[in-house]
């Protein structure tokens, strides 16, 4: 899935220009924390999990910071936003 | 017939005899409606991050449902004329988990 790399690069312009000279094994080593084998279940209740992925006034981080995959952000979006519904957080 | 999982925030006032009658009047209308009440939470006094109808704290009830369309339906009716609930959310799930209750009463150090 190379769709990564093309948003790392025009995101945030001087970190692009520096990660060119960067070693190219290096820069894209994290893989997704929530899709291992143990990983924790996304759930709307779970909200330890939830705080880890919010900013602290409350605000969805994106993946492309928490590099968590395209489908798991999908799952944690929702169940944020339900948790925020019921004011857990 | 389907998994729902059903969250009620009741008052801050709410006596706990008042929660018990929710409680056994919402069971009752999803009996009534051919569904059934798998597994009962009551998550208690919590404190709610903003301000719902200026109450700063709601009892939250859970409760795990099976049952199809038409027992939500009756029961999110007859929810919302109710004057002292403040919020309620129902959830389709493919399978109820069981076993893990996130806010079980020994869980209380991690609310600060």
């Amino acid at each position: 899935m190379k769709r990564k790399n093309t948003k790392k690069k025009n995101s945030q312009n001087s970190f692009s220009k520096l990660s060119v000279f960067q070693n190219q094994k290096y820069k894209f080593k994290k893989k997704c924390p929530l899709s291992g084998k143990g990983a924790p279940v996304i759930d709307y209740k779970n909200i330890k999990l939830l705080k880890r992925y919010i900013s602290e006034n409350g605000k969805i981080l994106p993946s492309r910071i928490t590099s968590v995959s395209q489908k798991k952000q999908r799952d944690l979006s929702l169940s944020i936003k339900r948790a925020r519904n019921l004011a857990l957080i | 017939m389907n998994f729902y999982e059903h969250t009620i925030i009741a008052r801050q006032d709410t006596s706990p005899s008042q929660i018990k009658q929710i409680q056994d009047k919402y069971s009752k209308i999803i009996e009534n409606n051919d569904g059934n009440i798998v597994k009962y939470e009551s998550w208690g006094l919590m404190h709610l991050s903003y301000l719902i109808k200026k109450n700063k704290k709601g009892n939250f009830l859970h409760f795990k449902i099976e049952g199809n369309g038409k027992t939500i339906k009756e029961l999110e009716k007859n929810e919302k004329i109710d004057k002292n609930l403040l919020r309620f959310l129902t959830v389709k799930v493919k399978k109820l988990d069981l076993e893990t209750d996130y806010f079980k009463k020994t869980e209380d150090m991690e609310k600060k």
